[in-house]
């Protein structure tokens, strides 16, 4: 198939290959620099690194102070581990609400589906606010408990658009044969829809995983107990304990602060390299594109 | 037998029997999708509980709020918050800041990811794809102070963007400091930060594509771009236009984080916005009344542009909100 | 293909399964961890941020050995409660638990961040007033407050109500912490003194511009970045960048007519390449490079986060760095500086007793113990033969504290015993900065600062829920305007001509309507 390909290209289709490819590398320049940056700056010595100015092409020394200023936090396994379980648990919980309501949303001739619709995306713009949503968590008494922070996000309404234009681009004739087989809804969707729609899927696992993975404001204001925080959270505290420029009482000596600056970056890493291997595992379902689609045929 | 044929075919399809009282074809509709209310009932008990049981608090933009008073018991001061906003000397600036960066969102930041999306699917070496894939979405995951730290750096008078300018014997330029660059920098930055991860998307409904249709231009002789004009774009438009409507609904909303990382009172002329003004606001006094005041405002304007919006797409093609 | 679909599907299900049964059992345990940490029965709940140098070690401040000594000698049990930490956001979680009605039975809060100050919640009931509980139950706040009529001033509401047990920095020394600092070694280096006039400055800020004192060959020294919102430099003209008071009376510093010659200086010196001509745009982050890079000769900041911090980066990469702290400028020599930095001896900073609370009598037994003598050793500098010795009569701290065997930086090793190092309800002793501050210059710098008549500053006045409103509306598009007119004028992008067109304009937007706001506020304070 590919040698095929490359017989029938014209000059337009070589040229086109060029540069496509040269865009696509000089993005790949452009939008890895800012992790290598701070990769680098988290591993560096912090005084040369602060008189540094441009493009670091690698790190001042090689030190592990920062990390290992981070990982000396008490509240540091905790936050993993919470922070595990609320990605899986929410994210689980997010999907299958979804799926659920981007399917029966999706559907024709369902009388009540439009005034729904309507209602959700009403409150993408408006919303009570802090307080009374806070009152409410408190009323349901799930304040200061994991579901605090699971189900008031049970469902993103824009995610729940977005799977929905998805399962109305399923050609109609494969829901109808079915249906003449005597399949209701329930089987419609998980024999006919879901399969074909693993990519929409898979993205939106990684939305609601990367959601839950960086939301830390729902536990600022629901979460007293210390065991039940985010790791979010924690490395927010651990930015504001070596924050250079946090002073109450004035006068410090250097030697706390001297590390400021690289355990910023230090936090970086450690927040984000879990997530991101998250990603090949999801990634294989929407980037495999046409060709390959056509070739397994 | 023939009593009863008709009444069979009108259970079929009761959405044309619209004479039938709403009470018997609410019944109908129910039984006939017993399964899909089953499934719906989940998901409209959570926006009933967690949306709309706390829209309540929407009051307080017509009160003088305050947390002792709680909210059902503050004083009600009716427009008053919002008059004093329109009145604001910088009323007008704001709204055109907002509008300008949003209009600009809409013109260079929204078809970034998609043509990224199409260029990506191009791309014929899986390995490189991927790769490639991978890497451009990780400005997305790092954090916005940094990203703007690593602007201040890069925009500063001596920093790498003049390094390359005077090496080409241009002029130095201050950018942080001069407002005509604001929205340059605003809105460049904002495509670097969001492309790779608003591709996802894309390339999401780029995979359902059928293959077959493929195939058939192929037969009918088209070419690349043939093909992606006539068979990759029409297959995603559905999720472009959905998109589209919503962005169309943010219009009046510009977030503040990334823009009081960038500015200072030198370049307040171009990019103090809505949320930036309320933000400073709130450091002075934290009133919640404003910027609930404010807030409706925005959403009460948001709101009917997608209404209008989601009008239009639906008198002119098949996909719609609602 | 459909076959592998649908065992994808199939594990796609398994895992969803998977995690729901986690996510049952898993909520379970957090259950009985939560039941488990929230302590005794009878116990005072007290609310209190955990601040960052205790966190770092700490889940909960009861682990702190003075309060573990404290809640024996008194006998009353202590269950502290942490909101999570984050400045930002800080002030959502107070409103938002005031709102729910939810109150424990201790708050310890930063009151002048509320607007209308703590009044309002005494008024609504939420917080009870402690003047007669004070007098009958909390003898050694009382004796305190006595000794210093004037920090009761500070501490009480317009209405003479005192509402908590505050953090009062009891020495001059604890006040003062920010102003001018210049690169000493390039002083030395060219053979000038530290500046003390206006007139000084200039020529030293002429010298680093000209004379290369990084000696890199390059003109490329930045002598001074200036901080508009500082008194340096505009406290000589005998303003400051705020609302201040002159006998009684409050003015605003940037309609004053001195505030025209403040801005003729600084543009002069900006026209002449003596400022950083990015000092707008300058972060810390572009600050920090400039300082380490031997490049900035002056700017205005901390003893700590300026002195201590650049001083304990460049130890060893440029062992002649040294920054010297100078007076506040002044137009005469000779001349005390009108005004440099002094805060407030009480920072807002207050443990309050909620309507809440049953055991009141217990709670200020255990609140008033820290401003008696034992309390305030134990506060300030922890355990005796464990976290200080005495020496001579001067409790000093042990090589645990400031040389920690685990190598915890000094702010933390205190925190295993002491608040002394951030704040609290006690009277915090100088004592504990003279031991803090380890590098010389920054005492020295400190000394420095410290001289200013600082009769126009204003002291902690309170507006009114009301008038706050007003006022943060006025100031709102008022400092919206006034920081972009400010940085033109010393750019020469708007000549100094329109100066009185840029007072008009303020005027437009309120700010007399502002500056009565204020002067009521101080009429109140001065009647207190």
């Amino acid at each position: 198939m590919v040698k095929k390909r490359s017989i029938h290209q014209g000059p337009a289709d070589i040229t086109f290959n060029i540069t496509n490819t040269i865009i696509m590398l000089t993005l790949i320049i452009v939008t890895i620099y800012p992790l290598i940056y701070v990769a680098f700056a988290s591993v560096s010595d912090p005084a040369p690194l602060l008189q540094h100015r441009g493009i670091l092409w690698k790190p001042f020394g090689w030190t592990w102070d920062a990390y290992k200023r981070v990982f000396a936090n008490p509240m540091i396994v905790i936050g993993y581990g919470n922070t595990i379980f609320y990605v899986v648990v929410g994210t689980a919980l997010n999907m299958i609400l979804t799926i659920l309501g981007a399917y029966a949303l999706s559907r024709r001739k369902v009388m009540w589906s439009r005034p729904i619709m309507l209602g959700i995306v009403f409150t993408m713009f408006f919303s009570g606010g802090l307080v009374p949503r806070y009152l409410l968590v408190h009323d349901l008494g799930l304040l200061d408990t994991r579901w605090s922070l699971i189900l008031p996000s049970a469902i993103s309404a824009f995610n729940l658009i977005i799977m929905r234009t998805s399962f109305q681009g399923i050609p109609l004739s494969l829901e109808e044969s079915a249906r003449i087989d005597g399949a209701n809804d329930f089987t419609i969707l998980f024999r006919i829809v879901l399969p074909l729609s693993l990519p929409v899927i898979a993205v939106m696992t990684l939305f609601y995983a990367v959601y839950h993975w960086n939301s830390y404001f729902d536990a600022l204001i629901f979460i007293r107990d210390r065991d039940l925080y985010p790791l979010q959270l924690v490395l927010r505290e651990i930015l504001v304990q070596n924050d250079t420029n946090n002073f109450t009482n004035g006068a410090l000596g250097g030697d706390q602060y001297r590390i400021g600056e690289t355990v910023k970056y230090a936090i970086i890493m450690v927040a984000t390299l879990p997530i991101l291997f998250l990603y090949p595992f999801l990634q294989k379902y929407f980037v495999k594109g046409v060709l390959i689609g056509s070739v397994k045929e | 037998m023939a009593f009863l044929q008709p009444k069979t075919k009108a259970e079929h399809i009761p959405f044309l029997k619209k004479k039938e009282p709403f009470r018997t074809r609410v019944k109908k509709d129910f039984k006939r999708n017993k399964y899909i209310y089953l499934m719906l009932a989940p998901v409209v008990a959570y926006f009933a509980i967690f949306q709309f049981g706390p829209i309540y608090g929407v009051q307080i933009a017509f009160k003088n709020f305050t947390p002792a008073d709680g909210i059902w018991g503050s004083q009600w001061i009716g427009f008053d918050q919002f008059t004093a906003f329109f009145k604001s000397y910088y009323f007008w600036r704001l709204i055109r800041n907002t509008l300008l960066i949003s209009l600009y969102e809409l013109i260079f930041v929204f078809p970034a990811p998609i043509l990224l999306a199409l260029l990506l699917n191009e791309i014929r070496n899986m390995k490189f794809k991927r790769v490639t894939q991978t890497l451009t979405y990780l400005p997305h995951f790092i954090s916005l102070v940094v990203v703007v730290g690593l602007l201040v750096d890069f925009l500063s008078p001596n920093g790498l963007v003049n390094q390359i300018l005077h090496a080409f014997g241009g002029k130095q330029i201050n950018f942080l400091q001069e407002s005509g660059w604001f929205r340059t920098i605003y809105i460049s930055s904002e495509i670097w930060q969001t492309v790779g991860w608003g591709s996802i998307i894309y390339l999401a409904a780029i995979t359902n594509v059928d293959p077959q249709l493929y195939e058939a231009a192929t037969i009918d002789g088209a070419g690349r771009f043939r093909k992606i004009i006539s068979v990759t774009i029409p297959s995603i438009m559905p999720t472009i236009i959905i998109l589209f409507i919503l962005q169309l609904g943010s219009l009046m909303s510009v977030g503040y984080q990334k823009i009081i990382l960038m500015y200072n009172p030198l370049t307040y002329d171009t990019a103090d916005v809505l949320s930036t003004y309320v933000y400073r606001k709130g450091i002075l006094d934290a009133s919640y009344s404003y910027s609930a005041a404010i807030g409706l405002f925005d959403a009460v304007i948001n709101f009917t542009i997608l209404i209008i919006a989601n009008r239009l797409a639906r008198k002119a093609g098949e996909t719609s909100l609602w | 293909m459909i076959k592998r679909k649908k065992q994808k599907l199939g594990l796609l299900v398994l895992v969803l399964s998977l995690f729901i049964l986690t996510a049952l059992t898993g909520c379970d345990s957090s259950k009985k961890s939560s039941s488990s940490s929230s302590g005794d029965q009878g116990a005072i709940s007290y609310y209190v941020q955990l601040n960052g140098n205790a966190g770092a070690i700490m889940k909960n401040y009861s682990n702190i050995g003075a309060y573990k000594q404290i809640e024996k000698e008194t006998g009353v049990k202590v269950d502290f409660q942490h909101p999570p930490t984050d400045s930002d956001d800080m002030n959502q979680q107070f409103n938002l638990m005031m709102a729910s009605g939810d109150l424990p039975d201790v708050i310890e809060w930063y009151w002048n961040t509320v607007p209308g100050g703590a009044e309002k919640y005494l008024k609504s009931g939420q917080i009870i007033k402690l003047n007669d509980y004070i007098k009958k139950y909390a003898p050694n706040l009382s004796k305190v407050l006595k000794e210093h009529p004037e920090w009761k001033k500070e501490i009480s509401t317009d209405s003479g109500d005192i509402y908590g047990f505050p953090f009062l920095r009891g020495d001059p020394k604890l006040l003062t912490f920010f102003g001018p600092m210049i690169r000493k070694d390039w002083l030395d280096k060219l053979g000038l003194k530290v500046p003390t006039t206006i007139d000084e400055w200039h020529t030293v800020l002429k010298a680093f511009k000209t004379e290369d004192p990084n000696g890199n060959g390059k003109a490329d020294e930045i002598p001074l970045l200036p901080d508009l919102n500082s008194n340096a430099f505009i406290g000589a003209f005998g303003i400051t960048p705020g609302f201040y008071q002159e006998n009684g009376t409050v003015k605003y510093g940037p309609m004053e007519p001195e505030f025209k010659d403040y801005l003729a200086l600084m543009h002069q010196w900006y026209k002449e390449g003596l400022i950083d001509p990015n000092y707008v745009a300058t972060d810390t982050k572009l600050r920090d490079a400039n300082v380490t890079g031997n490049k900035l000769g002056a700017f205005i900041s901390y003893a700590g986060s300026g002195i201590g911090y650049y001083t304990g980066l460049m130890k060893d990469k440029d062992p002649k760095f040294k920054l010297a702290g100078t007076p506040y400028p002044t137009l005469k020599k000779g001349e005390t500086p009108i005004v440099s930095q002094e805060d407030n001896v009480y920072t807002g900073v207050a443990a309050v007793i909620t309507s809440s609370n049953k055991h009141i009598k217990d709670t200020i037994k255990f609140l008033d113990y820290a401003y008696g003598d034992k309390g305030h050793m134990l506060m300030n500098f922890g355990i005796e033969g464990k976290s200080y010795d005495m020496d001579n009569g001067y409790p000093k701290y042990t090589k645990e504290i400031t040389n920690n065997s685990k190598g915890l930086p000094m702010a933390q090793a205190l925190a295993q015993y002491t608040r002394s190092s951030w704040n609290g309800p006690f009277v915090q002793d100088k004592r504990y900065i003279e031991q803090y501050m380890q590098d010389p210059e920054q005492k020295d710098a400190v000394n420095q600062w410290m001289k200013g008549k600082n009769a126009i500053l204003m002291p902690p006045v309170t507006p009114t829920p009301d008038e706050s409103t007003k006022l943060a509306s006025i100031l709102n598009d008022v400092n919206t305007y006034k920081d972009t007119m400010i940085n033109k004028f010393i750019m020469g992008k708007e000549p100094l001509s329109h100066f009185d067109k840029y007072v008009k304009t303020m005027q437009g937007m309120g700010i007399d309507k502002a500056v009565k706001i204020e002067q009521a506020a101080l009429d109140r304070y001065n009647k207190r």
